[in-house]
């Protein structure tokens, strides 16, 4: 019988007996150690989270089992501060899984509509690359895991949603990662600038601004230009760096760079 | 000892009814409702009824009771959200399972296919019928009530191989032989752990060895045979350790591979009877049935059913213990089950035997009365 090789082989010999009176006595006390309370959490009516768990529920072995935190770098919902969200793209941008959206919010003066992140978490992968990105970090992730849903368009959570969210004060994850000092500033290649305005219409921050520059001294035989030039220039203080000025340009003039 | 017996529940149930009707009915109607033979007819359909009622509810109370022992022995909880502790949820599953559709596979053989669930579990309610509860809530006076029920209650391997063989199923076919094998195996320790007790006892009238009870139980002074017959009732049962005809790991769902719907509620219902059985047996032959210890106040056994709670308080424990042997033990290998049969089980049984016929003999019963000092 394959027992009894088992018990030559590890070098016991044991009454075949013990074979059913031992796993017997375990179970038995393992019962009765669970009648008090088994090491179950009833979960939607108790939490995992709730720090009691983490020294009243035991296991057979009688030690406490390692539950009970739900760390604050966990990456769940979403927060979403929509006072001090710039409209700045750069989490729809940085979203590998496209399910943010720029939707308008109330709040923007009729010409700059304000637009904010709605996040479909249908799609989402909960990478944490917009929160991030996010220059005011008012985009970060909370420690909530539930998201389950009846309707497939519940899955979608608008601003005003994650403004919600935001408002619940849950612990936040502190996964945005201070920006370095040295980082680039936005440069202008200026011969190739044409003074179109479109990085100071649509920088979030309104750090750039269009400044009348000299005009070049025309060329021996031309006629001096009849435009006013102007030239953004950028307030790096204020700039969070989302970039929207370098993608709206039309003649690729802004890059990033350091100054000299 | 009470006066309330399961007839006289359902007599006086349809007395009432027909006292009822007599009185909304005109009176032309009198001769013919309060008529001794009806009366007769339909309370005898109603102690069915109620016997049916009663063993069906029980058998799905003790799958709850299952679920929640073996829950705690895993370190768990069970059945838990519908009714009340999961109370219903058995009930729940009971009507899911009635409202699927039953398929038959092609090659089935439809007379066995359909048949053996349905006579599997008439021949397990049957015994309900045969079994005593509590005094007088039983058929009727049967002197060979243990043997028959012992006779009805081994039909089961025909009808459980004349399913296996019906389906066209390999896995149902194996599992078949495997249970008709084991089931074989284990009727013979069985009867001569019975036998044991018919020695001590000198009847087969479950009443009467129950009465016999009274002041000891034979379990004690036939504890081999107790052994002996817990370990076959296992067997028959087809319970962990001994459930090869339905190993899952193996066979799929053994002998009832091929049925879904209400057939394989009716295999399931059918198991737990069994179980159900096999604890009243145990409880009836070595337990001392619903007869209760000195210690219990007069004032509690004078209630009408003290006698009835008693007996199934009983039952419940010696499930629990079937609960707890499969929360302990693996599944044992083919060999290994044949071989505890026959080369245990058969040899202890038979000492069992010569024990029960050696205190006979002896005109030793109760055990310890017949110690010096000890008892009286």
């Amino acid at each position: 019988m394959a027992t009894e090789e088992t018990a030559v082989r590890s070098g016991k010999t044991e009454l075949p007996l013990l074979w059913v009176a031992k796993p017997l006595a375990t179970a038995a006390r393992q019962f009765g150690r669970s009648l008090v309370r088994p090491s179950t959490i009833v979960y939607p009516f108790e939490r995992l989270e709730d720090p009691k768990f983490r020294t009243e529920v035991h296991v057979a072995s009688g030690k406490p089992i390692g539950v009970g935190a739900v760390w604050d770098n966990y990456r769940g919902v979403h927060a979403l501060n929509l006072e001090t969200c710039i409209s700045c793209n750069l989490c729809a941008f940085s979203c590998p899984d496209i399910c943010i959206e720029m939707v308008t919010v109330p709040g923007g003066d009729p010409k700059h509509p304000k637009k904010c992140p709605q996040i479909d978490y249908g799609k989402c992968s909960y990478c944490g690359f917009c929160s991030d990105a996010c220059p005011e970090g008012c985009l970060t992730m909370t420690t909530r895991y539930e998201l389950s849903v009846t309707k497939r368009s519940e899955m979608v959570y608008s601003p005003e949603r994650l403004y919600g969210v935001y408002k619940e004060k849950l612990p936040m994850n502190p996964i945005r990662l201070e920006r370095p000092k040295n980082e680039d500033s936005i440069l202008l290649d200026a011969p190739l600038c044409i003074g179109c305005n479109a990085c100071a219409r649509d920088c979030p921050t309104n750090c750039i601004t269009m400044l009348d520059i000299p005009k070049a001294a025309p060329k021996p035989g031309e006629k001096p230009a009849k435009r006013i030039w102007k030239e953004p220039v950028v307030n790096d203080s204020d700039c969070v760096r989302c970039g929207t000025c370098i993608s709206v340009c039309p003649k690729e003039c802004l890059f990033w760079g350091t100054h000299p | 000892m009470s006066t309330v017996t399961l007839y006289s529940v359902a007599n006086g149930l349809i007395v009432a009814i027909l006292t009822g009707l007599y009185s909304v009915l005109p009176h032309a109607y009198f001769g013919w409702l309060v008529n001794p033979d009806l009366i007769l007819v339909l309370s005898v359909l109603v102690f069915g009824a109620i016997l049916l009622a009663a063993s069906m509810i029980n058998t799905i109370m003790l799958i709850w009771y299952e679920r929640k022992l073996l829950g705690r022995f895993m370190d768990r909880r069970g059945a838990m959200h519908v009714g009340y502790a999961g109370l219903l949820q058995n009930f729940a599953d009971g009507i899911k399972l009635f409202r699927k559709n039953t398929y038959k596979p092609r090659d089935a053989d439809g007379l066995g296919f359909y048949a053996a669930p349905t006579a599997y579990m008439v021949t397990s309610v049957m015994i309900f019928a045969i079994l005593p509860a509590s005094w007088g809530w039983t058929a009727g006076p049967l002197p060979l009530s243990l043997l028959l029920a012992l006779v009805v209650f081994s039909f089961a391997p025909l009808f459980i191989f004349l399913s296996a063989w019906s389906q066209a199923n390999k896995y149902s076919l194996i599992g078949g032989m495997r249970s008709a094998a084991q089931m074989i195996a284990y009727e013979v320790p069985i009867l001569l752990a019975v036998v044991a007790v018919v020695i001590v006892s000198g009847t087969f009238d479950l009443t009467t060895i129950v009465t016999m009870q009274t002041n000891y139980w034979f379990g004690i002074p036939l504890f081999v045979a107790l052994i002996v017959f817990v370990t076959g009732m296992l067997a028959e049962m087809e319970r962990i350790p001994f459930d090869l005809p339905e190993a899952e790991a193996e066979l799929v769902e053994g002998w009832n591979t091929e049925y879904g719907g209400m057939l394989f509620a009716f295999f399931m219902l059918s198991d737990y009877l069994r179980a159900l059985i096999g604890s009243f047996l145990v409880v009836l032959l070595f337990l001392g049935g619903w007869t209760m210890p000195g210690w219990v106040p007069s004032s509690l056994t004078a209630l009408p059913l003290a006698a009835l709670f008693w007996f199934l308080l009983k039952t419940y424990i010696v499930f629990g213990v079937f609960v707890w042997v499969r929360a302990s033990l693996p599944r044992v290998r083919t060999d290994q089950l044949l071989r505890i049969g026959w080369m245990r089980m058969v040899p202890l049984s038979l000492l069992a035997i010569v024990l029960a016929a050696l205190l006979v003999l002896a005109k030793c019963l109760p055990v310890l009365g017949c110690l010096p000092g000890v008892g009286g």
